[in-house]
């Protein structure tokens, strides 16, 4: 902190140093780029892990927070904010330092109107064509399509004999002028085709609907013979606004969305969340609490690498056995065990502002053994399987190289930043609940290709059960619920808060006014940096490997359009 | 390799337990916890609504019904559900001040339209009074309510008389400080 204010003096406007681990600074717009720069070279800050837009309507101001830490040289996360007018909203771009700035930027651009100078591409990239210019995130929003008449689709033919369904404006509003003027860009069928330089060169379309992942999202690969030149993906087919709908929500209601935004890692969702709030109201679970956390954390990391993992093999046409099902009947055990304890098979909503909903069953951790004990055996077996079959070998070995420089870069996080020979893992970095206690290691490979990364999944698993055994043994008696105030209200203020998701770094931001309701969520996912690492991983590489290569990142639609 | 495969094959075929259930003869065993339909005790809920409030998509109604406990539970308004929305996140069972409302292992919920899938209290009902309860327990209530009826008339006009005296009082020292 001090070694910022006096390299820059004056451009420090406000600072808060909330633990050892986190650290508020408030910055001259002006002085953005150069702070940045700053850290990032001279304090070893080399992992942009995101922004978030907060508009602060009352104040007449845009807040941008820039969130910044380090792969392992130290454990500091620095929230960054500058503040800009609201009238003419414009911060200078972080794109030029860190090349995953590009999404984070792109969508508080389409979200809320606030310019980035020196953006390369500032188009929307969860929104549809029609939203953009109604910033939908700013407060004054009104929803959409508010504007609107009872004729909502129109139906229109164009001129490539594409039928189209559009909601349009009334014609007495843009008379009028109430209608914002759409910002020009060139579409995302513009803007790949521009990239067609020879005949010999094609477009492939993979998606919307393609089985690689659970989710809609659409990957254009421009395609010489066999190659792939360059990648294009669109994604937000399914965006539904989670962040938005948090807040109009109660804090406690909010929760039941958090699960929603991806099934597989439902329980860490709502552990970042609960983390975030529970920082906000200034609590600490009781320990037996948190030991319940971490045994279903872990139980949901075995159950989403085990699912991940399945799936992918099958993609692969994985011969003479069938893991997909193999690993489904694992899971089942899993997803049985986390039944008994939270009621639910996927959307747990189990954990609790300063606690969990409900105690583990009596016998749990002798149900849970045999089953731990049998998942180790078969996981063993699976890793033993892969490695001795030569086709899996041949297809996975070698193929989507992410070397360590490049992961880091990129802003992967999870077990691909892992599998990069990057030993980076939030239950290390930043660490929660019991983690401190608990002896596990992290799990890294040198190769970076996508067989490290299904290797290292596999290893994680046997992390996991290595983990819960010892919670078995710990778990202390007590209570499991820390008392809460009468109405779940937290003084104003702001916390960030993250965990190791089974895909990696998942983080909330949560913003409090002092209401019932959350001034602003944020929510930064793994998946999110994964997909937008895949166009330069899949550059260069043959057309049968994409499914390879983008399998084995085990991404998920549905948290990247939360 | 493929004699590795086959062995490991072998081995799960012979060793994992059921894979397959003939599913609606043999149902799964659901644990003590599951959240299924839910389970209102009529017979206890008192009709405060911190269900209807809590619940993050608006899916609990309250609706009059008729077997619940009218002393505890004055305007007969239980919880209606409409599984159409429910999402089974449990929240308005941890907010029911009396614990009437559980969720039960039941989980199939397939109508034929809409309003078939909208449970009233009767369905999710699994405690209720009969009718010679009710007409008991509402005739108490009646009493009850008259005697309490009485009680506050009687209230009124002790209030009414003290009141009476204070003015009095109050008119009388009026009257002297006037006369002083
Ligand atoms: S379980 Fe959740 S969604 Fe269903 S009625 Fe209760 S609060 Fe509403
Ligand atoms: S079920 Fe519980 S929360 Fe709902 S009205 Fe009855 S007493 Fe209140």
């Amino acid at each position: 902190m001090s070694a910022i204010q006096s390299a820059f003096p004056g451009s420090v406007l406000e600072s808060r140093v909330e633990s050892d681990r986190r650290l508020w600074i408030t910055v001259d717009p002006k002085k953005l780029v150069e702070i940045t720069q700053f850290l990032r070279d001279k304090k070893d800050f080399d992992h942009y892990s995101g922004a978030a837009g907060v508009d602060r309507i009352n104040d007449n101001l845009f807040e941008v927070v820039e969130i910044l830490t380090s792969h392992g040289a130290h454990q500091v996360v620095v929230l960054m904010k500058v503040k800009i007018p609201r009238d003419k909203p414009s911060v200078r771009s972080l794109t030029g330092l860190y090349w995953n700035a590009n999404w984070y930027e792109r969508e508080i651009w389409e979200m809320y109107g606030i310019n980035f100078e020196g953006h390369p591409e500032l188009y929307p990239l969860l929104l549809p064509d029609e939203l953009v210019g109604y910033w939908p995130w700013r407060k004054d929003f009104k929803g959409y399509p508010d504007t609107t008449t009872g004729e909502r689709a129109i139906e229109q033919v164009g001129p490539d004999g594409y039928t189209e369904f559009k909601i349009m404006p009334h014609p007495e509003l843009i008379k009028a002028g109430v209608v914002p003027e759409r910002p020009k860009y060139p579409t995302f069928r513009e803007r790949e085709e521009a990239e067609i330089k020879s005949d010999s060169e094609m477009i492939m379309h993979m998606g919307p609907q393609h089985a690689i992942v659970p989710g809609p999202f659409l990957l254009d690969l421009l395609i010489e013979g066999e190659r792939v030149k360059k990648a294009f993906l669109d994604v937000g087919y399914i965006h539904k606004g989670i962040e938005k709908i948090m807040e109009n929500r109660t804090y406690l209601q909010g929760l039941v969305y958090t699960d929603r935004m991806c099934y597989l890692a439902s329980i860490t969702n709502n552990e970042a969340y609960c983390g975030a709030v529970e920082k906000l109201l200034g609590i600490t679970p009781p320990e037996r609490a948190q030991y319940i956390r971490v045994i279903l954390a872990e139980l949901s990391r075995i159950q989403s690498h085990l699912l991940g993992t399945g799936e992918f093999l099958t993609l692969l046409g994985a011969a003479t056995y069938s893991p997909f099902q193999y690993m489904i009947i694992d899971r089942e055990d899993i997803v049985y065990l986390m039944e008994s304890v939270t009621g639910a098979r996927i959307t747990h909503t189990f954990v609790r502002f300063g606690g969990v909903r409900n105690d583990l069953p009596d016998g749990f951790a002798d149900k849970a053994r045999p089953i731990l004990k049998r998942m180790r055996e078969r996981t063993e077996e699976y890793m033993d399987l892969l490695h001795s079959d030569p086709i899996y070998t041949r297809r996975m070995r070698g193929i989507g190289v992410l070397s360590p420089g490049d992961a880091r870069r990129l802003g992967v996080s999870g077990p691909p930043l892992r599998a990069s020979d990057t030993p980076y893992d939030m239950r290390r970095e930043d660490p929660i609940l019991v983690y401190p206690d608990l002896d596990f290691k992290v799990v890294t490979r040198k190769a970076g290709d996508a067989e490290a990364r299904v290797e290292v999944r596999l290893e994680e698993i046997l992390e996991s059960i290595h983990i819960i055994e010892q919670c078995l043994d710990q778990i202390p008696e007590g209570p499991i619920q820390e008392k809460l105030p009468k109405k779940i209200k937290p003084e104003p203020g702001e916390a960030y808060y993250r965990v190791e998701d089974p895909r990696g770094e998942m983080g909330f931001y949560v913003v409090s006014d002092g209401s019932e309701k959350p001034y602003r969520v944020k929510v930064r996912g793994p998946v999110y940096a994964y997909m937008q690492a895949l166009p330069p991983l899949l550059e260069g590489a043959y057309v049968a490997d994409v499914v390879a290569i983008a399998g084995s990142m085990d991404a998920c639609t549905s948290e990247v359009d939360r | 390799m493929v004699l590795k495969s086959l062995k490991y094959t072998l081995k799960t075929a012979l060793t994992t337990t059921e894979v397959t259930r003939l599913y609606p003869e043999v149902m799964m065993e659901l644990p003590a916890n599951e959240r299924g339909i839910h389970e209102l005790d009529a017979t206890t809920c008192i009709g405060c609504g911190s269900c209807a409030r809590i619940c993050p998509n608006s899916c609990i109604e309250m609706v009059p019904y008729r077997y619940g406990n009218p002393l505890k539970n004055r305007k007969m308004q239980f919880p209606q559900i409409d599984y159409g929305r429910c999402t089974f996140c449990g929240l308005c069972v941890d907010e029911c001040p009396v614990s009437c409302l559980k969720m039960g292992k039941t989980t199939e919920i397939a109508g034929w339209d809409r309003k078939d899938i909208v449970y009233g209290p009767d369905r999710i009902a699994v405690k209720k009074f009969s009718e010679k309860e009710v007409a008991e327990l509402e005739a108490e209530a009646k009493r009850q309510a008259e005697e309490k009826k009485k009680a506050a008339a009687a209230a009124a006009k002790e209030k009414a008389a003290k009141a009476k005296g204070k003015e009095n009082k109050a008119k009388a020292k009026l009257g002297e400080g006037g006369e002083a």
